[in-house]
């Protein structure tokens, strides 16, 4: 409060605001004296009152810093000075968010035909009284705007992050959007025509209540839709996480009760479902090509880089024709031997069933070039080659006799094979 | 299409791309006419260009489908579905050991030190840990605890759920393939009507009645 507007005024007026102010710097010192009790206070239900005096808790209720609601209940802290610590503290789980535009207008309107009457009797003094009134209420509504505003762009920021569970972030958002609602009606009722006809045409009212107040105000709308906008977002967030979790979770208990539990095979639908249609993954292979004139440039090079293979020189001299070995000689021998007697199996095939054939009668009318001895070796090895199922399909017989009457060994003339029925 | 070219290989590898595994692909997939661009491109190869619903992450699919395609699909769906339970039971691990109030969701950062931290230090967090890791969808075979969050974190990775932005920082984001994976439970408790609860007003409780 300003010393200069003292001027003029009388010694009673005077002696009254000394001992305001007094009162007041000794009332303030109250909180730093028992600032550690009364945070105590702040985040119990009761004030501790243990080692306190009676005269220092007469003081602390007389200064309204605590308060007794009935003779049973304990001494609490007082609501103001509860809501002095959180805005101070930005405690979020405490700030209160309180505009109180209407009773403000109330007041605003009585000052300023207070300020009228001082003005049209002449009394300067209360005249420029009731301006600082009115510009200390116009400041207050701001500051509560602004304080309000400040507070949720605080909880929005932190993502609500003063409580940790999902479930009390929905809450709280909820209950700060209620909040906005009632901050953004606080302001609707603020009829800035009412206002032009209410400060009519005095330049300080005018200035005071009219422009500064509208240049803030529309501020302080601007800002309130924005955390609006913002909380809405969040919340929708807040909302699909939460329905992501407990989707998760139920999915996760009822495949664990049902281990059994085999949905719908949606790839076989006519319509397959569109998350289910992935299709197979392609490889894409590339290989060095020299049909183009420009990369074989470039392969080259990359050839150059090649590590060098460490080969050990080989002398030349000693070198030998090449000529193929006997064993690959005889191996491919073998080879046109199976080829042949597997031709004479697909013969058989072809003739009527129950129907053998000769093994050495193809043989002749083929005109091969093998000998009869092993045309027919290979022609049982064959038989006896082929998977059992197989083996089933075909009828081995074999034209035998004894070597003489007196050894029992058993020579075979020929075999004949035929489709068994 | 020449500058689209490595994101078509990684869409024909089979990958999923998102925002978070390759932010610069996902843009561009954003942009309608690159996307018809990449179909016409995919045509020859019966391939097509795919998103789930909110369109977080593109795959490909099949364009026609025939017997062996399919069958193929029939093979994935039973792999998906032997991976479910395992994946579950990894997120609500992942939640309950890091505190977190959300299940992990594309762009979220996952360390695996921390996480052994907390289950070092819990006995039966220690115990579903071992569970999991030994589930042959993770396949560990370790009994050490910090080799078995290894291997979970490489399978994942394997999987495309998870990226490492650096091969030498033991540091992974959580990929939009994640969001496939709710969508796909999503789809299969409305598909078979399965008494699972996500809905804000009715509880669990109600819904099982």
């Amino acid at each position: 409060m300003s010393r200069s507007m003292g001027n003029g005024v009388g010694s009673g007026v005077s002696e009254l605001e000394s001992r305001l102010l007094k009162t007041g710097a000794e009332r303030l010192a109250l909180l730093g004296k028992h600032a550690e009790r009364l945070m105590q206070a702040y985040t119990r239900d009761d004030v501790p009152l243990e080692g306190l005096s009676d005269g220092a808790l007469r003081k602390l209720l007389a200064a309204r810093v605590l308060w007794r609601p009935d003779e049973q209940s304990g001494v609490k802290l007082s609501p103001k000075v509860r809501d002095l610590i959180a805005e101070m503290l930005a405690d979020e789980t405490r700030r209160h968010v309180n505009a109180d535009v209407a009773e403000t207008l109330e007041l605003i309107r009585t000052q300023v035909d207070s300020y009228r009457e001082a003005r049209s009797k002449g009394e300067h003094w209360r005249q420029e009284q009731q301006l600082l009134r009115l510009r200390q209420e116009v400041d207050g509504l701001n500051g509560r705007f602004a304080d309000a505003i400040d507070s949720l762009w605080q909880r929005l920021n932190s993502d609500f992050g003063f409580v940790s569970q999902l479930n009390d972030k929905i809450r709280e958002n909820d209950r700060a959007q209620k909040q906005i609602v009632r901050l953004l009606d606080g302001l609707a009722l603020i009829d800035f025509d009412e206002l032009i006809a209410l400060v009519g045409s005095d330049g300080s009212l005018r200035k005071l209540l009219i422009s500064q107040l509208q240049n803030r105000l529309s501020h302080h709308y601007t800002s309130l839709r924005e955390v609006q906008r913002r909380l809405i977002e969040l919340m929708a967030r807040f909302r699909k996480q939460q329905a992501r979790s407990r989707l998760m979770t139920g999915m996760a208990a009822f495949l664990r009760e049902h281990p059994g539990f085999v949905p719908g095979n949606y790839a076989q639908r006519s319509e397959v479902p569109a998350l289910f249609n992935r299709a197979a993954p392609l490889n894409p292979a590339a290989a060095p090509a020299l049909d183009h004139a420009l990369d074989t440039r470039v392969l080259a090079e990359l050839l150059h880089e090649l590590p060098a293979p460490r080969h050990a020189a080989q002398n030349v001299a000693v070198a030998n024709p090449v000529q193929p070995a006997e064993e690959s000689l005889a191996a491919a021998r073998q080879q046109a031997l199976k080829l042949d007697v597997e031709r004479f199996y697909l013969a058989v095939l072809d003739q009527p069933p129950a129907e053998p054939v000769s093994a050495l009668a193809y043989l002749q009318q083929s005109g091969l070039e093998w000998a009869d001895e092993i045309w027919l070796f290979q022609v049982i090895a064959e038989y006896q080659g082929l998977p059992r199922s197989e083996q089933q399909a075909f009828r081995l017989q074999q034209e035998e006799s004894k070597a003489s009457a007196f050894n029992d060994l058993r020579l075979i003339h020929d075999v004949a094979l035929a489709v068994a029925v | 299409m020449i500058e689209h070219g490595p994101l078509l290989e990684r869409l024909l590898a089979g990958d999923f791309v998102c925002a978070v595994s390759d932010d610069n692909a996902y843009r561009h997939l954003s942009n309608e006419e690159t996307r018809e661009a990449i179909d016409a491109y995919l045509r020859p190869l019966n391939r097509r260009l795919a998103s789930n619903e909110d369109a977080s992450v593109y795959f490909l699919a099949w364009r026609q489908l025939d017997d062996t395609a399919r069958e193929q699909l029939s093979r994935q769906l039973a792999d998906t579905l032997n991976s479910l339970l395992p994946m579950l039971e990894w997120l609500q691990l992942v939640q309950e050991a890091l505190g977190r109030d959300a299940l992990a969701a594309p762009g979220d950062v996952l360390k695996p030190a921390e996480f052994s931290a907390k289950c070092e230090d819990n006995q039966s967090l220690r115990e579903r840990l071992e569970r999991l890791a030994t589930d042959s969808f993770f396949g560990s075979q370790s009994d050490q605890l910090d080799a078995q969050v290894k291997q979970i974190f490489k399978r994942l990775k394997e999987h495309g759920y998870l990226m490492q932005p650096h091969s030498e920082r033991q540091v992974f984001v959580v990929t939009g393939k994640m969001d496939y994976l709710v969508d796909v439970v999503r789809f299969i408790r409305d598909e078979e009507n399965l008494p699972i609860d996500a809905d804000e007003d009715t509880g669990t409780q109600e819904a099982l009645l």
